[in-house]
């Protein structure tokens, strides 16, 4: 237990120090940001664009659910991707530079280094996607008031969850390819496989990627809990299934 | 009792068998030379005593206790110091070694009362930069430091000096020396006269097998010395002498003043030399009978 404090006040010192924090932070900040207000000035934009012979288009009047859906674009692809590529060296540049091997050899165990890994990326993940989600809250409240959102908890949860997901598949990956690279590949692999089977519109109820493109849906009451709930379940399941293996591996794998 | 026992190690990549069922023995507070050519596999060895590595076969015991791979409770008495050892860039000394500590389970007091310490005897008490900043030399003593910190009964390091400077050179195997007696230490190197300067005992890994093991003292008396070097003051000198030496000359080397004879018996052939030098009235220069250093043991057994 000791060890696993340890590395993990080292992993968040590492996190400020080496600016992922406040990288992470400032992106989602942005997104957060963004979302609203493109979903405002979209509209006014395209409509004063004139076409020619005053054709103009004209776009449905913006409302706080084209903020959501803008926040949800935003950040289901764009604040994912800053979340791979701030989490892709998180276990694979500790091995590729073998900085793990002078506290393994004091005694610690491997498990320690994937589960504080693992802990410290989804707290700062969740610290970063809230900053991010009560800023888009606060402006679309702001901008069009007295709206009322349905599973605006589970809406917001499963992109969290899919984050999560995300998280335990770095790690899973550097630990098996032991650099950032592969890392990086088995991740987006893995995604453009989720997003493929999503063609597929009898899959994307267990589709963990449901959970980051379609829970929209669930916040304009198109969707109930129910029709997500196989693909919470799975994205759930996955993540835990991914950090056991990527314990069992490490455990296994030349340092 | 012995720290560190291998017996039968033996270790294959793909087809090619590395380290071919190896085992020697190193005794409590011996400091041990681990010698072998770049590539010996004196590295994967050292990482299977550290349980970094799987072997294929045999066993390796710590203190009685046996190395398994992966979890690795033997390693709580040992102190490795990696051949590049690499650390967290943007810590400084003092907060890397509190980590450690924290790993190792110290006390964080006791943590920081070795700190001082060690950090004193490897030279970086007004190193408070940050890590990154650091030369290699540098790295290698702090990585001195951590390995030193939970007070090891047995300190492995993996070519501790090979890619320093003479004087970074120096001050590692200063280090080594002072903590001789109190810890056993295992090194690995192929640079000869450190080896020379600190161990007591060595063993020479060649082509996957223990080619040479003993004491120094040992490995010398087994190889007796069979070489006398006689330096001359002049030419002439030297040409009288070899015009009148004759069977001695059988196995000569000659270079400049100097003259090396490889002879069978040494007492006779150092009782004819004496008389050649007589009979002819030269009065040499020097007139040394050399050790077999650790090159010519080792060059002899790495054929």
């Amino acid at each position: 237990m000791k060890a696993f404090i340890a590395f993990t006040k080292k992993e968040f010192t590492e996190s400020l120090r080496t600016y992922r924090l406040i990288v992470l932070a400032a992106v989602f900040l942005l997104l957060g940001l963004m979302s609203p207000l493109t979903a405002k000035l979209l509209p006014e934009i395209m409509g004063s664009i004139d076409l020619g012979d005053g054709v103009f288009i004209t776009m449905p009047e913006a409302s706080a659910m084209s903020s959501w859906e803008q926040f949800f674009g935003y950040i289901g692809q764009m604040g994912m991707l800053a979340l791979i590529i701030t989490f892709g060296g998180l276990m694979a540049n500790e091995l590729s530079r073998g900085t793990l091997i002078n506290l393994l050899t004091k005694g610690m165990k491997r498990q320690t280094v994937i589960l504080s890994k693992f802990l410290t990326a989804s707290v700062l993940w969740a610290g970063s996607y809230a900053l991010s989600l009560a800023v888009c809250y606060a402006y679309t409240a702001f901008f069009w008031p007295g709206g009322v959102l349905s599973n605006a908890f589970l809406a917001f949860f499963s992109l969290w969850l899919f984050g999560e997901f995300l998280i335990a598949l770095l790690i899973f990956g550097g630990v098996l390819f032991g650099n950032f690279y592969g890392s990086l590949l088995g991740c987006f692999g893995v995604i453009i496989i989720l997003s493929t089977l999503n063609l597929f519109p009898a899959l994307s109820k267990f589709n963990p990627s449901s959970l980051a493109a379609q829970t929209l849906n669930l916040l304009s009451a198109q969707k109930e809990a129910a029709d997500y709930l196989p693909a919470f379940i799975i994205c759930a399941a996955a993540a835990a299934l991914l950090v056991a293996a990527a314990i069992a591996v490490f455990n296994k794998r030349r340092v | 009792m012995n720290t560190l026992s291998v017996k039968n190690l033996s270790k294959s990549f793909g087809v090619n068998k590395v380290i071919d069922g190896i085992s020697f023995d190193v005794p409590e507070g011996s400091v041990f030379g681990f010698i072998g050519a770049n590539g010996a596999g004196k590295t994967t060895t050292m990482k299977m005593i550290l349980g970094l590595l799987p072997a294929d076969g045999g066993e390796i015991f710590v203190r009685g206790e046996r190395v398994c791979f992966g979890a690795t409770e033997t390693n709580r008495h040992i102190g490795y110091l990696p051949d590049v050892p690499e650390f967290y860039g943007y810590m400084k000394p003092k907060e890397y070694l509190l980590l450690c500590g924290e790993v190792a389970g110290l006390a964080a007091s006791e943590t920081a009362r070795r700190s001082i310490r060690l950090l004193e005897m490897v030279g970086l008490s007004n190193a408070n930069k940050k890590i990154g900043a650091f030369s290699r030399g540098m790295k290698q003593r702090l990585g001195v430091a951590q390995a030193l910190l939970n007070e090891p009964k047995l300190l492995i390091c993996d070519e501790p000096t090979s890619a320093l400077d003479p004087m970074g050179r120096k001050e590692v195997l200063d280090i080594l020396k002072q903590i001789k007696g109190k810890t056993t230490v295992v090194f690995s190197t192929h640079i000869l006269s450190d080896v020379e300067r600190v161990c007591d005992r060595v063993a020479v890994l060649s082509g996957g097998r223990i080619a040479l093991c003993g004491t120094l003292s040992e490995l010398r008396a087994r190889h007796k010395a069979d070489s006398v070097l006689i330096e001359f003051a002049s030419q002439a000198n030297k040409a009288r002498f070899t015009a009148d030496a004759g069977a001695l000359l059988k196995n000569a080397v000659s270079a400049d003043l100097e003259l090396t004879l490889h002879v069978a018996d040494i007492a006779n052939a150092h009782r004819e030399i004496l008389r050649v030098l007589y009979a002819n009235e030269i009065m040499p220069l020097k007139l040394e009978i050399l050790e077999p250093t650790m090159e010519s043991l080792y060059l002899e057994v790495a054929k």
